[in-house]
């Protein structure tokens, strides 16, 4: 598995061809030396190099195959960048030219025509092997040398302008500063397409402003260190900087010609021109001054403002701004007024955010960007890298016990973790995975579908997702719940390439909080509603229902504290339990009766033309006798016609007609009907 | 029967797959393999559905089956077959000859394969 190559390890070799005997035939001839892998076609090929891609040394692939054809498998490893990795020899017996053109344009290494020989197709498949890793071998070197190159160079530019800076007695970041603010002004000439600059342009231009005040180490300290204003004597003899450094670095030997020396010549010598060409030391005017010049120009005084000097305090940024605008230190180039006047606000946060990066980030940066154009190729540290990645993905899905995935839409496959597949007894890789077990008996109807649409129309910016789908694993309904991330390409506008999730068997979890919110919902004793939730579900009511033909009923049993005492709490439980049967019995599924607490009942029924027989019947329905103790309630009556659509209102009146009821003796039911109006009692 | 006399039974170059796959019992075993291959079933039925790029695979295939064997006269027929089918639409009459060698050649290959087995 790993890149480091045992000498004792076969290399694998992918053999692609429709026939089988054709798969035999060069199996035979390669197995004693290497290890063969087959797949019967383009797509077959596309799942065994999307799982195995860094073990395969070489692909040997037929043209004319059914589903996948060896060009639409050469256009997939493009894609997917596997044609870098995988040397690939055609073999075919097709001689067309614009066939072998085709082939060796989408980066076929070489081309066997039919009929082959043993010992062509040895030697070819060892020479491709030696020269495609002697390749890699070299472009890592290149890689690893780039690199440290950068690294001395950045490092070497900042030992230097240390030096400088410590004698000058500044903090050492001031060449930070400048390099941030060349950075940040050059990137909106870019933008504007103003003097034709490159990001490499910046990259040069950046590394040698670091150098614009080399020059100061040929001036004396006293001078470089006055805490005072200078004579004329000394300001000439500061002004000689940058003559000074040019020299320095025009008369490094040899160098004259590398474009960082050249760049730096430039920007030290011109870095305190004017654009109204009353600057020093050559007077140079307008854009005779290099723009790498002007550019540095600005950053050296926007931060010799916003620092503390020995002479002056440090200006904020909005002042120093300003005090550049109003041309109170200079004329410069009107473009770079305008990029200063537009941008000073991100300026201002890009300073902010710059502080404390380092150097060696930007050296990755440089290498990635050189990778990215393509000038590199990723180095074998990557692939160690993610080989450890994968290792270390492969190890944490095996721990987690969850069915993970991943999907990917060309060549479209479903790929499943080792776990989750021996979970599902399922193999681990689905072509068209849409039309395949995993979507089809795992998923409802639809479901697959309405997961990848959901994660299709995700975005990279938010491009997680979760939902939940009653899943059937290994012949069990279970709830689940499909978290995934969607993937999607790096180039503009991203296009959906997609997707890493797992599944998580969410069932028990689901059937516990259904229990506990049946639970909560009712009293324990005798299986009806609670108030809480009576009120919501009537307030629910109340609201849709505009006619509210509804009748509240509130009642307590009479004496009930009497059969508490008497025959002892359980026998009171039984009878509450008694009472709440009666209830159950002689009421339809869409009445909602309630325990209050205590022996307080509460019931919200509709009527059809009158309250009263409905209420009449409840009454006498609860007027009984449980074992020894004979039953009776007093019962308050409010219609939800009256309540304005607030429960709390019409709670409130049936409650005081309860009140009535009790004030009266008990035994007996009244209506609140703006004033109390009391029921015969039989 | 050797696998020569079978290959000379064929009309097939014994000498040249044996120039190229280096050994006799590789030959044969390859040889004997076209006993269980599909590709001429494959073609068979790919003409009686009149699915004509299907046919033309098949015939490909199995052009290319017979030129690593060095089989050379169903090669030839199935070369001629696959050249004529290549980008056919339709099933044509002029096809008909065509189609009649390849059977003639692969029922009289199989048959001398069958010997050797």
């Amino acid at each position: 598995m790993s890149r480091n190559k045992n000498v004792f390890e076969k290399k694998k070799i992918l053999i692609v061809d429709d026939s089988e005997i054709n798969r035999a035939l060069l199996s035979d001839m390669l197995s004693n030396e290497y290890e063969i892998i087959e797949a019967e076609n383009g797509l077959e090929a596309s799942a065994i190099l999307h799982e195995q891609e860094q073990e395969i040394s070489l692909m040997l692939l037929d043209i004319m195959m059914p589903v996948m054809d060896g060009f639409e498998t050469l256009e997939v490893m493009n894609k997917n960048d596997w044609i870098k990795d995988i040397p690939v020899i055609m073999i075919s017996a097709e001689t067309v030219p614009a066939y072998i053109d085709r082939a060796y344009e989408l980066g076929v290494q070489d081309y066997i025509n039919r009929p082959f020989d043993e010992q062509t197709v040895r030697r070819r498949v060892v020479n491709t092997i030696l020269l495609f890793s002697k390749q890699k071998e070299l472009t890592h070197m290149v890689t690893n040398q780039i690199m440290e190159k950068e690294n001395d160079n950045k490092l070497m530019i900042e030992i230097l302008s240390n030096i400088v800076e410590f004698r000058n007695g500044e903090s050492g970041l001031h060449v930070l500063h400048i390099r941030t603010l060349t950075e940040f002004f050059l990137k909106w000439l870019i933008e504007q397409g103003e003097y034709g600059l490159s990001q490499e342009d910046i990259y040069l231009i950046c590394n040698a402003s670091a150098l614009h005040d080399i020059g100061k180490i040929s001036i004396p300290t006293e001078v470089l260190n006055k805490p005072g204003r200078f004579t004329d004597e000394e300001y000439e003899i500061m002004k000689g900087h940058a003559l000074e450094g040019a020299r320095l670095l025009q008369d490094i030997p040899l160098r004259e010609n590398e474009p960082l020396i050249q760049m730096g010549y430039q920007i030290c010598r011109w870095h305190h021109e004017r654009y109204d060409g009353r600057g020093y030391p050559d007077r140079l005017k307008g854009d005779e001054i290099p723009i790498a010049a002007q550019v540095v120009a600005l950053a050296d005084v926007y931060d010799a403002l916003t620092s503390k000097r020995v002479y002056k305090a440090a200006y904020s940024h909005e002042k120093a701004v300003e005090m550049i605008l109003n041309g109170e230190c200079g004329v410069f180039n009107p473009v770079l007024m305008n990029c200063l006047r537009e941008t000073s606000a991100d300026l201002k946060e890009e300073l902010a955010r710059s502080e404390g990066q380092n150097f060696q980030e930007e050296a990755l940066d440089a290498v990635e960007q050189m990778i990215e154009s393509g000038e590199v190729e990723v180095s074998d540290r990557t692939f160690k890298l993610l080989e450890h990645e994968r290792v270390k993905y492969k190890f944490f899905a095996e721990l987690s016990q969850e069915i993970q995935f991943e999907y990917t839409v060309t060549p479209e496959m479903l790929i499943l973790s080792e776990w989750g597949a021996k979970y599902l007894n399922m193999p681990e890789t689905f072509l068209n995975p849409k039309t395949e077990a995993f979507a089809t008996s795992v998923f409802a109807e639809g479901d697959f579908l309405h997961l990848l649409e959901k994660l299709e129309n995700s975005t990279p910016d938010d491009p997680v997702i979760e939902e939940k789908y009653l899943l059937n694993i290994n012949g069990h309904e279970r709830w689940s719940k499909v978290i995934a991330r969607s993937m999607w390409s790096s180039w503009e506008p991203p296009e959906f390439s997609g997707a890493i999730g797992k599944i998580v068997d969410i069932h028990d979890e689901l059937e516990k909080m259904n229990h506990l919110q049946v639970m909560a919902a009712h009293d324990s004793l005798t299986g009806l509603l609670n108030h809480k939730t009576a009120k919501t579900q009537i307030e629910a009511i109340l609201s849709r229902d505009t006619e509210k033909k509804y009748v509240l009923i509130v009642f307590d049993l009479d004496h009930f504290k009497q059969a508490n005492d008497t025959y002892g709490h359980l026998f009171g439980d039984e009878v509450l339990k008694y009472v709440a049967d009666i209830m159950k019995r002689n009421t339809r599924s869409f009445d909602i009766i309630c325990r209050m607490g205590g022996d307080e009942f509460l019931l919200f029924m509709p009527y059809k033309d009158e309250m009263e027989p409905l209420v009449k019947r409840i009454f006498h329905l609860l007027c009984s006798q449980y074992k020894e103790f004979p039953i009776s309630v007093s019962m308050g009556v409010a219609d939800a016609k009256e309540c304005g659509g607030d429960y709390d209102a019409l709670f409130h009146m049936a409650d005081k007609a309860l009140y009535k009821v009790k004030r009266g003796g008990r035994n007996n039911y009244c209506f609140y009907k703006n004033e109390l109006t009391g029921g015969d009692v039989q | 029967m050797t696998v020569k006399e079978c290959y000379e039974a064929i009309g097939a170059d014994y000498d040249d797959v044996m120039g190229r796959l280096r050994k006799d019992e590789r030959v044969q075993k390859f040889v004997l393999k076209l006993l269980d291959d599909k590709s001429y079933e494959l073609l068979e039925n790919s003409v009686a559905s009149k699915d004509m790029s299907e046919a033309f695979r098949a015939a490909h295939t199995l052009k290319g089956v017979c030129q690593n064997l060095s089989l050379t006269p169903l090669f030839q027929s199935a070369s001629e077959l696959a050249e004529r089918l290549r980008n056919a639409q339709d099933y044509s009459e002029d096809m008909e000859p065509l189609l009649e060698q390849v059977k003639k050649d692969y029922t009289h290959m199989i048959d001398c394969i069958r010997q050797l087995a």
